[in-house]
């Protein structure tokens, strides 16, 4: 009996401290309480057995009072804190509780490649009646292992995140639905072979055509390292968990524009509220489908019956997933939204045949598609989107009877016709063949073979610069390397291309000059230009921000959507604007990325992303930015998969989120000269991991040795490079092959 | 305001425009490097500024704001026909007059497939050849069979083919190619030459011309769209590197027979340049290089937007109302917008004018610069003999390694072209150069190979 006391006793000081760890030391005297249960446990044996009863009793009922209370008080900060919390359920006790069978693959603690992430093929039992169901499912999930140190508190390595996506391949062979546990605080942010950029935009783009049913549950959800494996067919959330674009620290920084150091505690708190991280708000936004409910202050090591409330939503989730694709389904949907015990009332087969595969990656698209449409800022019109839908009806019809219809007959004909005229040419050479040498001596003309490529005419409009105006000369950053002498502006923003003539260190030019030094004379036309960066959060003090960006560059959002030429080839393109807030990514901007690939993809014509600058992704908007990896990545799949040519040619500086999903996951990605390209800045990797990096760790020259990027260009052959790949990549399906 | 001229060069040409800028009563100011500090333009100049580089921008342009200079003088060679030079002298802040043409010419007659583009729309002659820049095999081959056929068909039996970089100058990077088949080959390796040294895949594909003489045409115009020519130059025979070693003026031997009427031949180049240069406002002077072959065919080479090494013969054959010309002191006075004058009626011919240059080279060796200390450099001075040199006669001087070893002009003048040729041997006998190599050895300069050469004047050579 008093071996169990003490337990008991051990158990609610545990408890007490979590609550102090959440609530702080002042919470209704909490720090009072645990030094008076600490005297009791360590000098446990002196008192006697009645008081020691009573106490318990005492305190424990004291202790559900403060956490009812602590409930009640609960901010959006302290939820963050919980989610860290060391003595929060993690992923090793979900395999334990909510799993009836597991089999831990490629790990077992520290003899693992990324201990922060666990793969495991489970066993997950549905009881209908009396009979006893299996199915099997594949784990997949950060694992922050209570706090220990080898864990890196579930920040995924690139390799960890390679690990996930080969099991994730692995699962889909077998055809195991596949569940997601993210309990992360971001991706571990180095550059490596390859980068954790690189790693989470192969990870998305596999994802987003998995051919089996994903579940993603979030505990713990930081920006990138989330995503990773967090494309899902349904994303549960637990209550007190948070899914966010950055750590609130991280955007405190931010906003306090700090280099160093620590930002201030009432800063942080009050971005925790602002960036809306909680399951709640996450829950009004659409970018989560459900809620799992916790106890009062979260859920722990020992929370039995949440671990059981957790099964059942799996289950359930699965299941709606599955029912989503069959076509009988009506009555088990119904009876499915009224289950809440672990009885089910029937079995679903977790298996999928071909048909249904189709269906579930349709709903998938469809689901990403839809998220945060709502927050799109446009001028609505009911003339103007009645006269879209048609318009691009109209284009998806004509497109489709040309390149679908018309297109593989003329080409089938062609072949045919090339064939009968090669084999008959053969059968009749003896007979031709002295006919044709008389002919040319008479003639005396070789017959010559058709020039097989079209040629790019050079000049082009003399654009020039404003920052060439200037009458003075710059010194260039690698002068002392190479020992440049000092260039004269107008000359470096004009022909040069903003290019030092000595080494070749590319100086930043603004967005217009790439518009208009790129593509033919008067080709460029801008499209979707009404639909605008807003402030979905009423983050404090944004809306201002933007208003200024708006002023200031006449731009309504940081991406340019445009249709263009180069050479006479027609081609879509995107432009994230380094002028406009950092060249950023929220909802505006994957919405016009969005529609911008799939016209692309209708009129089948290649897609070019310019990438000017971008910082990442725009954490004013949240995890409402934060989809937009998802969604542009599965819009990218689509595109590419459907035959599409995707180039993607960084500058200047790209960082984060973009990078980390449709940009990264281009099939083609060339960088120009003096770029700098990678997941995280220097002050974060050095926050994270608390190294140091070399100052040419993000330049483009790593990346190439890294293997992220496919070349370096130089801005001065931009065109002329973006012309002869137009020409030699991209498979038969584009318009003018 | 008070004119005053920055001059951006050395050596002689150096001084010659300062001796210009005297007559012309007109301030100049001259700059020099480390290594020139004992040359003779330094040493009679009153205003001079030492600077690291004469190719330096930045620092002619801080001297000339300095000194505030309203006008530079760039020479030949060096900045002189760098347009980027040009524009940024006539378009900074602090304006300055760049003495040659607008930097519009200079950019347009420097880019050899521009103004070969251009020639070919005004009915110029050019050398037979691609236009276009060539980046593939399948591409040259197709135009080197058309180019072939073409040569053929001109009556050029077994033309050869030359292949060169579109962005390569000088003489480097060019093939010949005898036979279509060692095509692809060449074109291959040009191609990833070009690429390493220019930077630039493009190649053009051009006929040889087997035997020519290079005769140039001397051209000035005026702001006011006056244009006179000053006859022809003959400047055949060159170093390996395509540097001039004899020129001599008239382009023509009036007294020797041609196999085509040669008079006509060069009326026709002086009215081709002129047309061209009307054609582009071209406002200084300038000279338009032909190639002549043997059998009367001409073809526009080259322009060079700047004034020649050689300018002065033409000066000594040409006469303005019975008054010798002076090309340096004509360009600055266009330069600051005063008009001709005269027309090309009153410009008269009379005379042979021979220019040979004295280079430290080893002409055995592949002109191979030489560089040493001269002791010892005389002549007997001579009415007919005009030597331009920046080497001080009285004391020993060193010749920079940084340039090349030009060390004098001799202009030799005489009635007709034996006479000259006569007294060019005399001065090439009567002149003295002794000096020694850094390794002490007897300084060799290219007198014996200018004394056997005099005899191939107005002669076809083989390229």
């Amino acid at each position: 009996m008093k071996l169990e006391w003490h337990r008991k006793l051990k158990e609610l000081l545990d408890t007490a401290i979590y609550i102090k760890d959440i609530k702080g030391e002042d919470f209704l005297d909490i720090s009072f309480l645990i030094k008076e249960i600490s005297k009791v446990y360590e000098d446990f044996y002196q008192y006697d057995e009645n008081f020691i009863e009573k106490f318990l009793m005492q305190v424990e009922s004291r202790l559900k009072f403060i956490i009812e209370e602590g409930e009640k008080t609960l901010t959006p900060y302290e939820i963050v804190k919980i989610a860290r919390h060391p003595q929060r359920f993690t992923l090793q006790d979900i395999l334990e509780n909510v799993y009836d069978s597991y089999m831990e693959l490629g790990g077992e603690k520290e003899l693992n490649i990324d201990p922060a992430i666990i793969c495991a093929k489970a066993m997950i039992v549905r009881k209908v009646e009396n009979d006893l169901y299996f199915h099997q499912v594949m784990v997949i999930g950060h694992e922050k292992g209570h706090g220990e140190e080898f864990r890196q508190g579930g920040s995924a390595k690139p390799w960890g995140n390679e690990k996930a996506l080969r099991y994730m391949k692995m699962a889909e062979t077998e055809g195991t639905p596949i569940h997601f546990f993210i309990f992360t605080p971001g991706a571990y942010p180095i550059e490596d072979y390859p980068g954790s950029a690189q790693q989470i935009a192969r990870n998305l783009y596999y994802m987003s055509k998995l051919k089996v049913p994903t579940i993603a549950f979030i505990s713990e959800g930081g920006s990138g390292g989330a995503e990773a494996i967090g494309l899902a067919d349904i994303r549960l959330m637990a209550e007190k968990g948070y899914y966010s674009v950055i750590s609130p620290e991280g955007a405190a920084a931010i906003e306090a524009k700090l280099k160093e150091g620590r930002p201030p505690r009432e800063l942080v708190e009050k971005c925790a509220k602002a960036l809306k991280l909680t399951a709640k708000d996450n829950l009004e936004f659409g970018t989560i489908d459900k809620i799992v409910p916790e106890p009062p202050l979260g859920a722990r090591k020992k929370d039995y019956k949440f671990f059981k409330r957790l099964k059942l939503e799996l289950i359930r989730a699965t299941d709606e997933v599955i029912l989503q694709t069959r076509s009988l389904k009506f009555l088990r949907k119904y009876v499915l939204s009224k289950q809440d015990t672990e009885d089910f009332k029937f079995f679903v087969n977790w298996n999928l045949d071909e048909d249904e595969i189709e269906i579930l990656i349709e709903n998938r698209y469809k689901k990403y598609k839809k998220m945060t449409q709502w927050a799109v800022c446009e001028p609505k019109n009911i003339f103007k989107t009645f006269f879209d839908f048609g318009h691009n009806l109209g284009l998806k019809f004509k497109n489709e009877i040309k390149y679908r219809v018309l297109k593989p007959g003329h080409r089938g004909f062609k072949k045919f016709l090339e064939e009968l005229t090669t084999e008959s040419s053969l059968l009749l050479k003896p007979v031709s063949d002295p006919v044709k040498t008389v002919y040319n001596i008479i003639v005396s003309k070789k017959i010559r073979p058709k020039l097989p490529t079209p040629i790019l005419e050079e000049e082009i409009s003399p654009y020039t610069s404003p920052l060439a105006l200037e009458d003075k000369t710059v010194t260039c950053p690698e002068a002392e390397k190479y020992g440049c002498p000092d260039i004269w502006v107008p000359d470096l923003y004009g022909e040069f291309c903003g290019v030092c003539p000595n080494c070749g260190y590319h100086f930043p030019l603004e967005y217009k000059w790439y518009l208009n030094n790129i593509f033919d004379k008067n080709s460029v036309k801008i499209f979707n230009n009404d639909i605008a960066s807003g402030n979905p959060l009423e983050f404090e003090g944004y809306a201002e921000k933007l208003k200024e960006a708006r002023k200031r560059t006449g731009l309504k959002s940081a991406l340019l959507s445009f249709e263009a030429k180069i050479g006479g080839i027609s081609l879509v393109a995107v432009m994230l604007v380094g002028e406009f807030r950092q060249g950023t990514v929220g909802v505006a901007e994957g919405e016009k990325f969005i529609r911008a690939i799939e016209l692309a993809k209708i009129t089948r014509r290649p897609f070019l992303a310019l990438v000017h600058t971008t910082g990442g992704i725009r954490i004013h908007e949240g995890t409402l930015g934060l989809v937009q990896m998802p969604r542009c990545t599965m819009a990218v799949r689509d595109y590419v998969d459907a035959g599409g040519l995707y180039i993607v040619i960084y500058d200047n500086n790209s960082y984060a989120g973009p990078v980390a999903s449709f940009l990264g996951s281009a099939p083609y990605q060339f960088a120009l000269k003096s770029t700098r390209l990678g997941f995280a800045g220097p002050r974060v990797i050095r926050e994270t991991t608390g190294q140091d990096v070399p100052p040419d760790y993000h330049s483009a020259e790593n990346a190439l040795k890294r293997g992220h990027i496919q070349g370096i260009w130089d801005r001065r052959e931009l065109r002329k490079k973006l012309f002869t790949a137009l020409l030699t990549m991209g498979g038969k399906n584009l318009y003018y092959r | 305001m008070k004119e005053r001229i920055l001059i951006a060069n050395r050596g002689e040409i150096a001084l010659r425009i300062m001796e210009a800028c005297k007559d012309l009563g007109i301030e100049y100011v001259v700059v020099y490097t480390k290594e020139d500090q004992d040359s003779l333009h330094v040493k009679l100049a009153e205003k001079k500024y030492r600077i690291s580089d004469y190719r330096d921008m930045n620092d002619l342009l801080a001297v000339a704001d300095e000194v505030k200079c309203t006008a530079i003088h760039p020479g030949y060679g060096f900045l002189s026909e760098n347009y980027r030079f040009a524009r940024r002298v006539v378009k900074r802040e602090r304006s300055l007059i760049f003495i040659g043409p607008s930097w519009e010419a200079i950019r347009d007659l420097g880019n050899k497939l521009f103004l070969k583009k251009l020639a070919k729309n005004l009915g110029i002659p050019v050398i037979p050849g691609t236009t276009e820049p060539i980046y593939n095999e399948i591409e040259a081959e197709l135009k080197a069979e058309e180019l072939y056929e073409n040569l053929n068909s001109q009556g050029i039996n077994n033309p050869s083919l030359l292949i060169k970089p579109v962005a390569g100058g000088g003489g480097m990077g060019i093939a010949e190619v005898k036979d279509l088949e060692e095509l692809r080959p060449t074109f291959r390796k040009i191609r990833a030459y070009a690429k390493r040294l220019f930077g630039d895949e493009g190649i053009i594909i051009e006929a040889k011309i087997p035997l020519l003489q290079h005769v140039e045409v001397q051209i000035l115009g005026s702001k006011h769209g006056e244009y006179v020519h000053f006859g022809t130059r003959n400047c055949t025979i060159q170093s390996l590197s395509k540097q001039k070693r004899i020129e001599i003026a008239p382009g023509f031997n009036y007294e020797s027979k041609y196999t085509f009427n040669f008079k006509e031949v060069e009326q026709n180049i002086i009215n081709y340049s002129l047309k061209l240069a009307k054609y582009l406002n071209y406002d200084n002077a300038g000279t338009w290089e032909w190639l002549i072959t043997p059998e009367g065919k001409y073809y526009l080479m080259e322009v060079n937007t700047r004034i020649q090494v050689e300018n002065e013969i033409s000066a000594k054959i040409s006469f303005v109302k019975n008054k010798q010309i002076n090309l340096i002191k004509e360009q600055i006075r266009i330069a600051f917008g005063e008009k001709l004058g005269y027309s090309q009626k009153d410009i008269k011919f009379k005379g042979t004018s021979i220019e040979l240059r004295l280079v430290a080279e080893d002409t055995k060796r592949g002109f191979h610069p030489l560089s040493g200390t001269i002791t010892k450099f005389r002549w007997t001075p001579q009415s007919w003999l005009t030597v331009r040199t920046h080497v001080p006669q009285d004391k020993p001087y060193t010749i920079p390694t940084q340039f090349d070893p030009n060390l004098a002009l001799a202009i030799i003048c005489g009635n007709n072209f034996e006479e000259a040729k006569k007294k060019s041997l005399e001065f090439l006998n009567d002149v003295i150069i002794e000096g020694y190599t850094p390794k002490g050895e007897k300084l060799i300069t290219n007198i014996e190979f200018l004394k056997e050469k005099i005899n191939e004047l107005y002669k076809f050579i083989e390229t």
